[in-house]
Parts: C-alpha cells; sequence; structure tokens
C-alpha cells in the first residue's frame, strides 16, 4: 500500500486539478494505492496556506502526518524540498498543465513521472498572486513538459 | 591627556553606494598620517569590500556558529511540542518520529531548546558566516561575511564588536582611532555599530533618494542619542549642491564637508589606493583631494583626538 499526495484547490476527490504551488495550495488530495489500483482518496484542507514562513516546511508535515510516503508536484520550493528528502519521501514532477489527481495518478501507475531530486523554484515563488491558480510561473519543465 | 578608550567614528548613510567605504577608508589613511593607530573595521557583512580599497589580503578566517538544534533522540518522546511552537517552522515533525532540525529556516532563538520537557535537544550549532582580520597601508581591518542565505547579520556585526571589544580591554593602548564602516539602511546590524560609535557620520548624495535615506539613517542616530555630522558625496552632480545643502541646513543637519565628483577618487578606487595615503601619487591639489582635506580639519575641531 502507498500513499500520495498531491497539492490540488478543492475538496473533488479524483477530478481535483494539479495546484502547481505546494506550500500555498488549497488543499492536499490523498490517493491510496493498493495492487496498482485506487482503493481510498480523501482530502485535507492546508492549514499553512497563509503561515508567513515555513508554509513549504507545515505542508510537508501535513502531507507526511497523513501517511503519504510520496508526492507529485507542480512546483516546489528549497524548504519542502530539503523536508521531503530528510523524510526520504519520493517526489514526482507533474509534466505540467491542469491535470487532474486522476490523471497523474494514472501516470504514476505507468512510471511516466519523472522524479524530483531538489527544488524547481526559488523560495516563497508561491506566494502573493492574489490565491489564483498558479503564480505565474512555468509549470513542469522543458523536456518534462513533452514527455506523453 | 590619559586616554581609557580609542575614539570610535561610525561613518553610515542609509542609501548604498553613497561613498560610505570611500570615506571610512580615507578617515583611516588620514588618521593613519598622522601618526594614529588606526583599526578599521568593515561592518557591511553581506558585501565585505573594504579590503579592495586598501588592496589588502585577507587573513585569520574564523568561523562565527550559531545555535541550531540537535535531537537526542534516546531523549525524546516525540511530543511534537517543540515543531509546534517553531516561529520559523524550522522543526519538521511527522507524528511518531523525531522532529528534523531544518537548517536553513531555524533563525537560533533557542526557544525549542528551553521548552523541550526531556531536554532532548542539545544545543549544536551552524556556521553563518567568518570573521577575517587584513592589514594594508599600516591600517588594520577586521571584517565579517554573512554566508549567503543566512539572515542574521548583525549577530557576526556583534562578533566583530566583540572582538573589538576584547582588544580594547586587552591591549587598550593597540589603537587610538576605530572607524566602523556599517552596511547601508537602518537595520539592527547597522544600529549595532552606531551603537558603539562617540561620533557618526552619515554619507549621502544629493538625490531624492540620498536625502530620504539620509533622514531615515539620522532617524536612527537620535533614537541612539548620538552625535552626528553630514558629509555629502557627488555633491557637484546635476549642479543641486547649494540646494541641497541648503535643505538640510533648514532641516539643523550639519554638514561636516562635501566631495564633489572627481576622476582622481575613480581612479583610486580603481587601484586600491587610497586618495589620501601619502605614499599615493594623487593630485594634492585635486578637488577631491582638497575636499577630504577640509573634511578631515573640520572632523578635528568637532572630536577629540587628542593621542
Amino acid at each position: 500500500m502507498v500513499i500520495i499526495g498531491i497539492p490540488t484547490f478543492g475538496n473533488k476527490g479524483l477530478n481535483e486539478v494539479i495546484n502547481n504551488r505546494f506550500g500555498r495550495c488549497n488543499s492536499f488530495t490523498f490517493v491510496t494505492i493498493e495492487n496498482n489500483a485506487i482503493v481510498e482518496v480523501k482530502s485535507v484542507a492546508n492549514n499553512a496556506q497563509g503561515a508567513m514562513g515555513g508554509a513549504g516546511i507545515q505542508a510537508v508535515q501535513i502531507i507526511g502526518n497523513n501517511g503519504a510516503t510520496e508526492v507529485i508536484v507542480g512546483n516546489l520550493g528549497p524548504n519542502a524540498a530539503n523536508s521531503f528528502n530528510a523524510l526520504n519521501m519520493t517526489i514526482f514532477q507533474s509534466p505540467g498543465g491542469n491535470l487532474t489527481v486522476k490523471e497523474l495518478i494514472d501516470l504514476r501507475l505507468s512510471d511516466k513521472l519523472p522524479v524530483l531530486k531538489s527544488a524547481n523554484v526559488a523560495a516563497h515563488a508561491g506566494m502573493g498572486g492574489g490565491g489564483g491558480r498558479g503564480a505565474g510561473r512555468g509549470m513542469g519543465g522543458g523536456s518534462q513538459g513533452r514527455q506523453f | 591627556m590619559f586616554k581609557l578608550k580609542p575614539k570610535v567614528i561610525c561613518v553610515t548613510g542609509g542609501k548604498g553606494g553613497t561613498g560610505k567605504t570611500l570615506v571610512a577608508v580615507n578617515l583611516a589613511v588620514m588618521f593613519k598620517n598622522q601618526g594614529y593607530k588606526v583599526l578599521l573595521i568593515d561592518g557591511d557583512v553581506e558585501n565585505p569590500n573594504t579590503f579592495l580599497l586598501l588592496n589588502a589580503k585577507l587573513k585569520n578566517k574564523t568561523e562565527v556558529l550559531y545555535f541550531l538544534p540537535k535531537i537526542i533522540e534516546e531523549k525524546c518522546t516525540m511530543c511534537g511540542l517543540c515543531a509546534e511552537n517553531c516561529e520559523t517552522h524550522a522543526l519538521l515533525h511527522i507524528k511518531n518520529s523525531y522532529p528534523i532540525p531544518i537548517s536553513t529556516v531555524c533563525s537560533g532563538c533557542k526557544l525549542c531548546y528551553k521548552i523541550c520537557p526531556t531536554n532532548a535537544i542539545d544545543p549544536d550549532s551552524k556556521v553563518i558566516g567568518w570573521t577575517y582580520t587584513a592589514s594594508a597601508f599600516n591600517i588594520d581591518l577586521m571584517l565579517g561575511e554573512l554566508k549567503p542565505t543566512e539572515a542574521r547579520s548583525a549577530v557576526i556585526v556583534k562578533k566583530l564588536m566583540g572582538n573589538l571589544e576584547y582588544i580594547i580591554k586587552t591591549e587598550p593602548k593597540k589603537y587610538d582611532i576605530i572607524i566602523l564602516d556599517t552596511a547601508p539602511g537602518a537595520h539592527c546590524d547597522v544600529e549595532e555599530l552606531i551603537s558603539g560609535a562617540d561620533l557618526v557620520i552619515p554619507v549621502t548624495e544629493p538625490t531624492k533618494f540620498g536625502k530620504l535615506d539620509l533622514l531615515r539613517i539620522i532617524e536612527l542616530i537620535n533614537l541612539l542619542k548620538k552625535k552626528y555630522k553630514v558629509i555629502v558625496n557627488r555633491s557637484s552632480l546635476l549642479g543641486y549642491k547649494e540646494k541641497f545643502l541648503r535643505e538640510l541646513e533648514e532641516k539643523g543637519i550639519e554638514i561636516l564637508g562635501d566631495i564633489p565628483l572627481d576622476e582622481e577618487i575613480v581612479s583610486s578606487y580603481c587601484q586600491g589606493i587610497p586618495l589620501m595615503e601619502e605614499t599615493s601619487k594623487f593630485d594634492r591639489n585635486g578637488v577631491g583631494y582638497k575636499s577630504f582635506e577640509i573634511i578631515f580639519d573640520n572632523l578635528k575641531k568637532w572630536g577629540d583626538f587628542s593621542k
């Protein structure tokens, strides 16, 4: 069994779209996988969203406290990346675009997501932007974005 | 006259690039030319560069350490109290596991160390910067460098001032004059240096930016109840000198002197030879040279610099 955490906007389960901000996303959708099949989906609000600082670290705590050992992210800052690495969690990079949780899980299960080893944006890249979708940063990265 | 401690002059200014380092270095040189034993401290620890103006080689690199929590796993009950209360969220705690310190975020406040109910936090440390010494043109130099990504510049400055205090205590006659060169801004690292000074010299330039930042730094100097006089650098810029000086006068701000634009100053900058250095080949009748002589005269009339 493996639990995968994905930063999202609300609580529409598998139909949620990935939120490319990590520490300051609105919610996390957790998907439990057993024998390559989805057995449970749940949403948890991200109460680190409005943190003054350290949102990434608190968000990683939420991921960890919900039993996840893998995440799929769009943008990831240095504190969050360091925290995931300290916990030996596997970080997968979303290929970009507004993919749904279902689409991302399918990509993960068919081993089509690249692993991210460190941050892909600077600290505080996800701040500001009025809380709208994305914070104006390019999503995914170059060649990774054309994986499929 | 018996002197207990050397005279400390702090060169600051609020705005960046106004010529603080230029003034600090040349004041140091002018005192040295007259036989004073001078120590110059570069307190701009985010961009220490005074040594470049003196062509000096840095020596005695010493680490500046700051608190970082270390979890003693045998004692830790995984209660999470430290992580819950950490202001900067520098402790990553997942239930039923040991908290993990994230060193880049830790502010070193020691709260975790103090509140841990089982004393499971060891006061470890991390390197946040370095101090150096150097020497050139018979002037001693002390400078600090903040490690990039670290935020606590005042800690490095405090370390420099602590070193100064130690020198004054152990070798009270080693220096007659201490010159402190600050970073731009009116932050706590600048405050630390101004606090330790007898006289403060804010360096500004005749622009709106210069004036605004000057008024800010004067606010800080007044809060610290220090005596100050202003140097207006690049005073010939755009021909605003008279108007600018008048505006300062109207606010009751005293002027120590002004430095017009001068190619010799730029040339001294590029060569790493201070303009006022007695062995230098700069024009003794140049506008820059003359202006520094006037500033030095005014300074000696203002403060008591008996050796």
